[in-house]
């Protein structure tokens, strides 16, 4: 509760910042226009030279992309540049006032920052998965609207653990701007379904890049793809991953408060 | 966790033998050595902070003096929690800093004179907003305290400007009033006048007292301007290589630690000690134009200025004790030696 708490605040206060420069709101609704566009171009091109990839349809191909861009806009709208400014005030020694605040510094550091005109990716994204779903014709069920919003809140939680995991390194190595770039180079495969994949790539964006519960695993829950298994795998993943990148980043917190000046 | 209650009478800041060291990477020159730091890292470790020990009583100003790297930014940030001791132990309002317990830090806050917490593009009152949420300050409270600290400050115009339109002093005053919205019983305040120009020194000086004043909020603050802790803090303490040099009251800092007054001189005009040599009384610092003035041991003072009295045509002569800089200086050197 605290959390959305404070991540309303910060929005709003990310709002109020990003309104200061009105020009940047319809360069990101162009930019985030062509980049959909061609995505879905691309798509295009490919299903007008085959029925199905790998058991995808075409409709289905489109839906990825849906939640492709959905996941892209939310890590975008608060993740990339909460933690972003994480990493700077590491630098620059600001992190100091965010510690002597009375909250969690973990959410404080994770919510600080709402680029709010990223929502432009997420309602693109969701759009182009709601005509996706529709042209389907397969009814989507209680159960599988269920399951998908579970394992798109699955792979956000999994998604968050990778950054905040990256980001924490901050504390030991301070200098590591480029550390998050390793996420972006990897991410764009995750505009197909993982199955086209080699399988060596396919355990790297399921273990090493957590591409897989991102993107895939929800749009397979969508398409009716997703066994229980699998949700329930991403399941544990997440939990392991949650509590996993909090001890790390407790550890981080104590290297800083150990050894900077 | 249950919150320690403070009594009225504990000292609000009690500090034992506390100690930082830390592990500062070390390299020589050269891409060699640059190379090799990549995959082995040297380290050395310096003592930021050794052994200080203070109380710092509710209402009481202190004043931290030292050259760059003294250790009193370490000290202060150990105070506020950020920072874990090697060792030794500081108890601020009965709280262990290091815990970083939410009551504690509801009742701290930490200004830095060389960093911003105010956020670049949005007007000044919607950053204090966001401090407002996160400290969860009632509206009614946070309306009368931003009213209150915009009239002290004379923040009014300000209020409504993004952070990037305002002047450094301008920023500095905002910067301090977000710092108190949640009206804290302890200010670490780390020059926090850095750069600003005299009357805005003033300005954010006056302030601080009188917050001090009407608060009962204790106050610690480093400064590099002599002038801060002159008119603030009745009491100083000096760090130097980390350790306590000295920890009392600012006039008997200089009383103890003054080795000489200056002696200021003028002379009947026509007699303008020509051909007397002035150094025979002391180490002469400026003459000329009737006027002189002369370095003189503290315990021959009286002697020579009778001396002085008996033997020039003396109009008007003073003696004063030298600035409180060099009594610091001083105090630094004989230290060194």
């Amino acid at each position: 509760m605290n959390a959305l708490r404070l991540l309303w605040v910060f929005a709003r206060v990310g709002a109020m910042g990003e309104l200061a420069y009105r020009a940047n709101f319809w360069l990101q609704l162009l930019e985030s226009f062509l980049a959909m566009g061609s995505t879905l171009g691309v798509v295009a091109v490919v299903v007008s030279q085959t029925d199905s990839l790998h058991g995808w349809q075409p409709a289905e191909l489109v839906a990825v992309v849906g939640v492709y861009f959905a996941i892209l806009g939310t890590i975008n709208l608060v993740i990339a540049p909460s933690l972003s400014q994480f990493m700077q005030d590491v630098r620059e020694g600001t992190l100091d006032f965010t510690l002597t605040k009375p909250e969690d510094a973990q959410l404080l550091v994770s919510v600080s920052n709402v680029h709010v005109f990223k929502l432009i990716d997420v309602v693109f994204g969701l759009a182009v998965l709601a005509l996706a779903t529709a042209r389907l014709g397969t009814e989507v069920g209680p159960v599988q609207a269920l399951a998908f919003a579970s394992a798109l809140l699955l792979g956000a939680a999994i998604v968050y653990s990778f950054w905040i995991a990256l980001a924490t390194m901050a504390f030991w190595f301070i200098r590591l701007e480029n550390v998050l770039m390793i996420f972006w180079m990897v991410y764009g495969a995750g505009r197909w379904p993982l199955g086209i994949y080699p399988d060596w790539m396919r355990w790297g964006l399921t273990l090493l890049v957590p591409v897989a519960f991102a993107v895939t695993v929800p749009a397979e829950a969508l398409t009716g793809r997703l066994d229980a298994a699998t949700l329930g795998g991403a399941a544990l993943v997440a939990s392991f991953a949650l509590a996993g990148s909090r001890l790390f980043w407790r550890r981080g917190l104590r290297q800083y408060s150990g050894a900077s000046a | 966790m249950a919150a320690p209650e403070p009594n009225a009478d504990a000292p609000a800041i009690r500090v034992r033998a506390l100690s930082k060291t830390f592990d500062v990477p070390v390299r020589a020159a050269g891409l060699r050595s640059a190379l090799t730091s990549i995959v082995k890292r040297k380290t050395r470790a310096v003592e930021a902070v050794r052994e200080v020990s203070l109380e710092v009583a509710a209402g009481e100003i202190v004043g931290f003096l030292g050259p760059n790297g003294a250790g009193k930014t370490t000290t202060l940030k150990m105070l506020a929690g950020l920072l874990h001791p090697s060792a030794g132990q500081a108890h601020v309002l009965g709280f262990v800093p290091q815990d970083r317990q939410k009551a504690f830090l509801r009742q701290i806050t930490l200004v830095m004179g060389q960093r911003n917490q105010l956020l670049w593009d949005i007007p000044v009152e919607d950053s204090f907003e966001r401090n407002r949420a996160i400290y969860r300050i009632a509206p009614a409270d946070y309306r009368r305290t931003v009213d209150e600290l915009s009239d002290l400050l004379d923040l009014g115009e300000l209020l409504d400007k993004p952070v990037r339109n305002l002047s450094l002093g301008e920023r500095m005053k905002c910067e301090v009033a977000a710092a108190l919205l949640h009206t804290p019983r302890i200010l670490f305040l780390d020059e926090p006048t850095i750069g600003l120009d005299v009357t805005m020194q003033r300005r954010i000086r006056e302030f601080v007292a009188d917050y001090n004043r009407r608060t009962g909020a204790s106050v610690l603050l480093t400064s590099h301007y002599m002038a801060d802790v002159e008119a603030l803090c009745k009491r100083v303490v000096v760090i130097h290589h980390g350790r306590i040099l000295y920890d009392g009251a600012l006039s008997e800092l200089v009383q103890r630690f003054a080795s000489h007054k200056t002696l200021n001189l003028e002379l009947e005009e026509g007699d303008e000690g020509a051909g007397t040599d002035l150094s025979r009384y002391g180490e002469v610092v400026s003459s000329g134009a009737g006027r002189a003035s002369l370095r003189i041991p503290k315990a021959e003072t009286p002697a020579t200025t009778a001396r002085l009295l008996s033997e020039l045509p003396v109009k008007d002569l003073t003696v004063e004790d030298p600035p409180i800089e060099e009594v610091i200086e001083r105090v630094f050197s004989a230290e060194a030696e």
